[in-house]
């Protein structure tokens, strides 16, 4: 009798201290939330440092929307001076359209600018594993969802089988900037990009590390996200947009009924940037 | 009107229902005596279709009601494609007007779905957007309607589609320029460029 009373009382201590580091880890990790949306970036970047950006390109419309807005604001490619695209598996559509965004548009601007670098060297599109497919069963989602969130920390890494080295004028081994319109892909890279900077930040805490690979720009200045609601989204957030409003650095929406959403109160709301496609 | 008497040139309707769902609804809304009269009154030669991977054998049977030559055909010319890969620009683009190939300005009918709205809206051709209602989620609505709203296209129902002919004829007579120009209201936005700019921290 002794012995179920014993095991009882352990129970009943582990699942307090169990309640007390879930309710702390949850609270300091809804502050980290609400801290890194509340920052703006310091102007630390002199204006000629070349950068990485990474587009999540998606089905059909997503792709046409995101490659219709790079080419309204006219992306420097002097500035972005390199470009990683992620693509779902299948997705042959959305790979041939960066190819002739590359080779159409941007090169086209960089032969006007004088620059003789050859487009190849300075683009690569990676392929992912798509989180749930049209028809998935809900039971196996998880799994494929998990194998697609480890492919883009790979991406993210610079480790997938696609990519090259950067050239060495980057600053970060990882991508400056993620450019999203929504596709289901873009929630696994912005959720691994912000558990990439929560690492390396918490890595930043430790004393006596340097284990090489020593980037300049400090955590939270790699890997900023920012998200651009799909243009067909006139009055209700996207499922995707509605996952990553607390996520992203920056939720710019296209119409103004959806603009000062935010995720809970004191987060950073929606911006209204008038519409961004062509 | 001037287009009467010029009968020899083409005038050409695109239908598209998207690469990823079926649109059985427009389908059959389009190849109807109804629409093809409508088609045939407003002086159309041609009606293009792009019917969607999995509806070729619904196209062919509804066709064959039609067959050429028939009164109920109303001597329109129909052609019908699945899909294409790279994109729909090239059949959009035989509904912009261009008297060097001799065609006259036709119309897009379109699902809702946001690359062919922005396709036709950047050509310039009157476009009628029918949203697809067996489809869940449906924000495209919305978008149809809004856009409606501010004079850019014509919202309908798939059983009014034939109404929407005519509509689509008022409404090339007062064609929008395309991307609406940016008023006073809208300076004050950060631009994408910016937005990017402070998100990478670079001095101005």
């Amino acid at each position: 009798m002794g012995l179920t009373q014993w095991l009882l009382r352990d129970l009943l201590w582990l699942c307090a201290i169990g309640c007390v580091v879930g309710v702390s880890a949850f609270t300091i990790f809804l502050y980290a939330l609400y801290t890194s949306q509340n920052t703006n970036i310091p102007k630390w970047r002199s204006k000629h440092t070349p950068a990485h950006l990474l587009v999540v390109l998606g089905s059909g419309g997503h792709t046409a929307e995101m490659f219709s807005m790079l080419r309204r604001m006219k992306l420097d490619p002097s500035r972005y001076a390199y470009r990683t695209y992620v693509v779902s598996s299948g997705d042959n559509f959305s790979a041939t359209k960066a190819v002739e965004f590359e080779t159409q548009y941007l090169n086209h601007v960089q032969k006007a600018t004088a620059t003789d670098r050859k487009p190849a060297e300075s683009y690569t599109i990676v392929t992912v594993p798509r989180a749930r497919r049209v028809h998935q069963s809900f039971l196996t989602a998880p799994f494929s969802t998990l194998r697609s969130f480890w492919a883009c920390l790979l991406v993210l890494r610079g480790q997938n089988a696609d990519q090259k080295r950067l050239p060495s004028s980057m600053v970060s081994s990882y991508p400056d900037a993620i450019l999203t319109n929504g596709p289901a892909t873009a929630v696994c890279i912005i959720l691994a990009a912000r558990l990439l900077r929560l690492y390396n930040f918490i890595q930043g805490l430790i004393p006596f590390k340097s284990l090489g690979g020593e980037d300049l720009a400090p955590a939270h200045y790699q890997l900023r996200t920012i998200f651009i609601e799909s243009w067909a989204r006139v009055t209700t957030l996207s499922l995707s947009g509605k996952i990553l409003l607390p996520f992203a650095d920056r939720f710019l929406v296209q119409w103004p009924g959806l603009e000062g959403k935010r995720a809970w109160k004191g987060m950073r709301k929606t911006e209204y940037v008038g519409m961004l496609v062509d | 009107m001037a287009i009467q008497d010029q009968n020899r040139l083409m005038k050409l309707c695109f239908v598209t229902v998207g690469a990823t769902a079926s649109f059985h609804l427009l389908l059959q809304a389009i190849l109807d005596d109804r629409f093809l009269a409508a088609l045939h009154e407003a002086n159309y030669t041609h009606l293009l279709v792009q019917y969607g991977k999995d509806s070729q054998a619904l196209f062919e049977e509804l066709l064959s009601k039609y067959p050429p030559g028939s009164p109920s055909r109303h001597s329109i010319e129909i052609d019908g494609f699945d899909f294409n890969h790279a994109g729909l620009d090239r059949e959009m683009r035989l509904a912009q007007a261009s008297l060097d190939e001799g065609r006259n300005g036709g119309l897009i009918i379109s699902h809702a779905g946001s690359g062919s709205i922005l396709g036709a809206l950047r050509l310039g051709v009157p476009l009628v957007v029918v949203p697809n209602i067996t489809l869940k989620d449906n924000h495209q609505v919305e978008l149809a309607r809004e856009l409606q709203k501010q004079g850019y296209v014509i919202a309908s129902g798939h059983q009014e589609v034939s109404v929407a002919v005519g509509r689509a004829e008022t409404l090339r007579a007062r064609m929008l320029a395309w991307p609406p120009v940016n008023g006073a209201s809208q300076k004050r936005h950060r631009t994408l460029e910016q937005v990017m700019s402070d998100e990478l921290g670079f001095l101005d």
